[in-house]
């Protein structure tokens, strides 16, 4: 019933509207565009899923790279073995079990240290991986990475069109419909039972064990479902990209992904979102303005860090709660 | 089987600039209980200055040139780490721990450009101090005196470095802090300035390191990125924060890869790495680590 | 009184954040340029320049042999196109795009040339991962891409014989792929060195070194059957530290390592090999060799077998018998002050071709031509270069003859060249297999 009520509030219905704006984004927006638009939406799944580590866990790992890379490589290595399975309704769920399997056997060694330490393991895991995919040449295409072909959706081929006919048409409303459905699911965990425990982990370990929480095994849950959300958004992104290499399993993706998490703003449930589209575009139009655009990315993560380090949501939320103060105020 | 005395010192060789860097990222990790990971961009800053200056200077008396060379990729590295803990790091000390992370995953994209404006994008070769000094017979076969050059500089330095440690007040200062820091702090021990030389100490010993290399590798954009990959894996064996685990990580790692080469072609880097992790699963501090 | 409170602050924040979405959706709608219909193609020739992108490495390892030395080869025959009047009087603007970053970024810079600059062709690409991850979005996305210097052969081959060809419709490769060089070394020491018993190889851990090794391998063991493999060797691209490599080598007593590394892997390889002495105990066999001489200089050991990627020498064919060869030697020597070596030629080529088929198509269509129409007039076009004579295939590959030498140090040149005395010529039809047969399986048909 608490969970049904979440969905009466006026939030609900600005989302809703935001939404049905996105449905029209095919008609309006240049292909070109439009692509970089649906990278950005994988990626936020992909943030949705690492702030649940990060913001109600109290986990920041440094190896999320590696959960993306799972979910893409699983929609590869099916296109290169299993060509007959090759559909869409069979992928995904594919997905997300190999990166369930993936997140659970990394969480499980993960989550028996806690801060750096936690931080140094998920970044070595996720480094096992890069080389794994890398070295096994004949298997995973190496460093050349692998073509993502057009799946076939829900018995409807695609082939012969183009790749942007089809990310402007079915696949677009597929992604967006994946994504919302993926918020609402995130909204529900962090609000259930589940996610104040976690929440309770995160602010005060002991006591939290001393109600009962069995602390190490909810984090793992925790890792777990993180690595699904991660992992379904390599999933999606390998569509839209086309083409997957083992670079997103690498140290330096999961450094984009932190970023693209503060960006944004970690304490409030859609700020990764918005960090992940935001950042999508900073990326692409630093890389075209300048060949010095890793100055750029890293002069504005400092300046994120020393200044805003709760992201762009923060500062409105400070900003909005400053007006809210001196209209108190001044009423009074 | 001259050649296996071969392989043990290519082993060796490799190990000598991954203890430096092993040793810089070690000392700041103990010290500050921060993961630096502009450590390989430090490592870069000294391998494009000591590239720099020999190429620029070397025709002439290489030896010397490269001895002039080191010095000036340990100072230039330095300064550099003292820049960046006291502008970037100092603010965070309140902060959590994972903020500092990625203040320095910010400089590391900061300096890799900054070194990109200043030497812009091609190589720069540095080969003479390597051809110069010739090399030494063992049986059948030939070994470049360089190598041997540079194990000797890393021993000298590792030297330099536990003098300072065992037998100084301010090493001894270092390493109350990175045993316990409150109550180095209760003691009365200025963390913040020691802090800062920490961070130079690490930085320092990583430019060294990047100047070792260039007589036979190029320095190029991205050259410190699997030099602190590797350290980390080093330093994960060995243990975060212990010097002597530094030492027997980096030979470890370092004749891994060249027996491995040798037995495996095949394996290589991801040998590494899983060795890395299984240590840290059955001892999470390393072999070494407190 | 409290509810009240809760309800307005969680509205303006949510608020806030869609007023956040609402207004980023807004900035990009603003920014859309209405996707507009795309007009017949009307026969005439526009006035507008035409828009090409060249792809090289402009920065790291491979710029100073490779990436520098193409681009500038571009640059040259670019600024010779527009003094002759330019393609059908359009003059070509040529921009250059560093082909640094890794696979991935050339993938979003190739779909940005296609989709948002509207280029009339991208040349590129000199690394065969990155030929093998963008040649697909010429169709994908309906852009003229021409692969001018990577090599791998499975870019264009499927893996069973026969197979249909093309493979891309808008996706060429003007120069002949890593077949030639492989055989072509195999031929060579077949003549050579017929009695040799045992060889290595040390190969870039990716397409381009995996598959030149596999093409040199079936064929070496078709000529000679006897001979023994006594390491294979993997380093990753742009490994830095070969020492160990080395090692390995001189310990398994191989008398001929086989090598496709390139760009700066070669030239950091060849040294750090200098000083182990790797040269006293055996001779390397390049697959590309060709540049290194130049680059290393005088310390470049000599009897090294060395492959020309083609007959791209800046010495052969010789001035006198081929006067494309001395202008273009001469014309980049001086803009340059270097000897062109094959990535130039390649470049050559690659820009030729474009020009070549744009004309022949436009001669039948009677005005500029569509991306379409190019690529059907570029299949099985035949064009002289500086180095003899290319043809495009109807698989969309180049096909050549191909040049082995070995290196010798000769007075009036500053680094070792070819050895005119056992220079070999081996002719296309003997090295490059036939259109839709994959290169391992003609080989293994061989009579030998």
């Amino acid at each position: 019933m608490r969970f049904i009520g979440q969905f009466l509030r006026p939030k609900s219905f600005v989302y809703l509207g935001i939404f049905i704006v996105l449905l029209f984004m095919p008609k309006v927006l240049p292909i070109y565009q439009l692509m970089l638009f649906e990278s950005g939406l994988t990626f936020a799944i992909m943030s949705l899923g690492f702030n649940l580590l990060l913001r109600y866990t109290g986990l920041l790992s440094f190896g999320h790279g590696a959960l993306f890379a799972t979910g893409a490589y699983a929609v590869g290595m099916m296109g290169r073995y299993f060509p007959e399975l090759y559909r869409i309704e069979i992928l995904i769920p594919v997905a997300l079990l190999v990166s369930l399997i993936v997140s659970a056997l990394f969480g499980f060694i993960c989550v028996r240290h806690t801060r750096i330490f936690f931080s140094i393991l998920a970044l070595a895991l996720s480094m096992v991986l890069f080389a794994l995919l890398v070295k096994l040449y004949d298997i995973t295409g190496g460093s050349d990475g692998l073509h993502i072909d057009l799946p076939s959706m829900f018995g409807k081929s695609f082939e012969g069109m183009r790749r942007p006919e089809f990310l402007s048409g079915a696949y677009y409303y597929f992604l967006l419909c994946t994504f919302a459905v993926s918020t609402i699911i995130m909204l529900g965990i962090v609000n259930s039972p589940f996610g104040k425990a976690l929440q309770s982990i995160r602010d005060n370990e002991v006591r939290a064990e001393m109600i009962g929480i069995r602390v190490r095994r909810y984090r793992w849950y925790a890792f777990v479902l993180s690595g699904l959300f991660t992992g379904l958004g390599g999933a999606l992104w390998s569509f839209v990209n086309g083409h997957i290499t083992p670079e997103v399993a690498e140290w330096v993706f999961s450094g984009e992904i932190v970023y693209m998490t503060l960006l944004g703003g970690f304490m409030v449930l859609e700020g990764p979102i918005i960090g992940a589209i935001l950042f999508t575009y900073l990326k692409l139009y630093a890389v075209s303005i300048t060949q010095y655009w890793m100055f750029i990315i890293g002069a504005t993560l400092i300046i994120l860090v020393l200044l805003l380090p709760e992201g762009i949501t923060g500062g409105f939320v400070r900003l909005f709660s400053r007006i809210k103060k001196s209209e108190a105020t001044g009423a009074a | 089987m001259e050649n296996w005395i071969i392989y043990i010192l290519n082993g060796l060789y490799f190990a000598s600039f991954l203890f430096l860097t092993a040793l810089g990222l070690s000392i700041i990790l103990g010290v500050m209980g921060i993961l630096n990971l502009a450590h390989g961009s430090l490592f870069a800053i000294g391998a494009f200055m000591a590239a720099w200056i020999i190429g620029a200077l070397g025709v002439h008396a290489p030896v010397s040139i490269f001895i002039l060379a080191l010095f000036a990729a340990l100072i230039l590295s330095g300064l550099m780490g003292l820049v960046l803990e006291t502008s970037l790091i100092r603010p965070m000390y309140e902060r959590a721990l994972e903020y500092q992370l990625l203040i320095t995953f910010g400089a590391l994209l900061l300096i890799e450009d900054l070194i990109k404006m200043t030497w812009g994008g091609t190589a720069y070769y540095a080969s003479k101090p390597f051809e110069m000094m010739g090399i030494l017979s063992i049986g059948d076969n030939q070994y470049p005196l360089y190598f041997l050059f540079a194990m000797l500089i890393t021993v000298v330095a590792g030297i330099g470095i536990w003098l300072i440690m065992a037998k100084t007040r301010v090493g001894i200062m270092l390493r109350a802090i990175s045993m316990d820091r409150e109550m180095a702090k209760a003691m009365g021990i200025r963390t913040g300035r020691l802090n800062t030389l920490a961070f130079g100490m690490g930085a320092a010993l990583a430019g060294l390191a990047g100047a070792l290399v260039v007589p036979t590798t190029p320095a190029l954009l991205g050259i410190g990125m699997e030099p602190l990959i590797i350290a980390f894996i080093v330093i994960v064996i060995g243990g975060l924060g212990s010097l002597k685990g530094a030492l027997v990580g980096s030979l470890i790692v370092g004749e891994t890869r060249s027996i491995g080469i040798v037995l495996f072609p095949e394996i290589e880097l991801p040998l590494l790495f899983l060795v890395a992790v299984i240590i840290l699963v059955f001892k999470p501090k390393g072999l070494f680590g407190r | 009184m409290t509810k009240k409170k809760i309800g307005r602050r969680e509205f303006i924040k949510s608020a806030g954040v869609a007023g956040i979405g609402l207004g980023a959706a807004g900035l990009l709608g603003s920014s859309v340029k209405v996707r507009k219909a795309t007009a017949a193609q009307t026969r005439s020739i526009p006035k507008t320049p035409i828009k090409v992108a060249a792809v090289s490495f402009l920065t790291g390892a491979a710029a100073a042999p490779f990436g520098i030395p193409g681009d500038n080869a571009y640059k040259l025959c670019a600024d010779e196109i527009n003094k002759q009047g330019g393609i059908l009087g359009r003059k070509i603007e040529l921009k250059s795009f560093d082909e640094a970053g890794g696979a991935d970024a050339q993938v979003k810079l190739a779909r940005k040339f296609i989709l948002e600059d509207k280029v009339d062709v991208i040349l590129g690409y000199i690394s065969s991962g990155n030929c093998k991850a963008v040649l697909p979005l010429s169709d994908e996305l309906g852009g003229l891409i021409i692969a001018y210097d990577c090599g791998t052969h499975v870019l264009m081959e499927e893996s069973r014989s026969p197979y249909k060809v093309p493979k891309y419709g808008l996706g060429f490769r003007s120069s002949a792929h890593l077949g030639i060089d492989n055989i072509g070394l195999a031929l060579y020491i077949k003549q050579y060195y017929p009695d040799v018993k045992k060889i290595a190889g040390i190969n870039p851990d990716y397409a381009w070194g995996r598959d030149s090794w596999l093409v040199f391998e079936t064929a070496i063991k078709q000529l000679i059957p006897g001979v023994e493999v006594v390491n294979k060797l993997w380093p990753k691209l742009g490994a830095t530290d070969y020492t160990a490599h080395i090692s390995a080598l001189i310990g398994s007593k191989a008398e001929i390592i086989h090598s496709s590394l390139w760009g700066g892997d070669a030239v950091t390889f060849t040294k750090q090999a200098i000083g182990m002495g790797l040269f006293k105990k055996a001779r390397m066999a390049y697959s590309r060799g060709e540049p290194y001489p130049q680059e290393v200089g005088m310390g470049y050991p000599e009897e090294q077998i060395i492959c020309c990627a083609g007959t791209h020498y800046f010495l052969y064919p010789a001035k006198d018998k081929w006067p494309l060869n001395k202008w273009f030697v001469e014309e980049f020597y001086k803009r340059y002050n270097k000897y062109p070596t094959y990535p130039c030629y390649h470049a050559y080529q690659a820009i030729y071709t474009y020009k070549a088929a744009v004309e022949k198509a436009a001669s039948l269509v009677g005005g500029w031509p569509s991306q379409e129409e190019i690529s059907k007039a570029a299949a099985g076009l035949s064009i002289e270069t500086p180095s003899g004579m290319l043809t495009i295939g109807e698989d969309h590959n180049g096909r050549e003859d191909v040049l082995v030498g070995i290196s010798k140090k000769v007075s009036g040149y500053p680094f070792p060249i070819l050895d005119p005395a056992r220079m070999a010529i081996f002719p296309a039809h003997q090295v490059n297999a036939p259109v839709g047969i994959r290169t391992e399986d003609w080989i293994k048909g061989w009579k030998v």
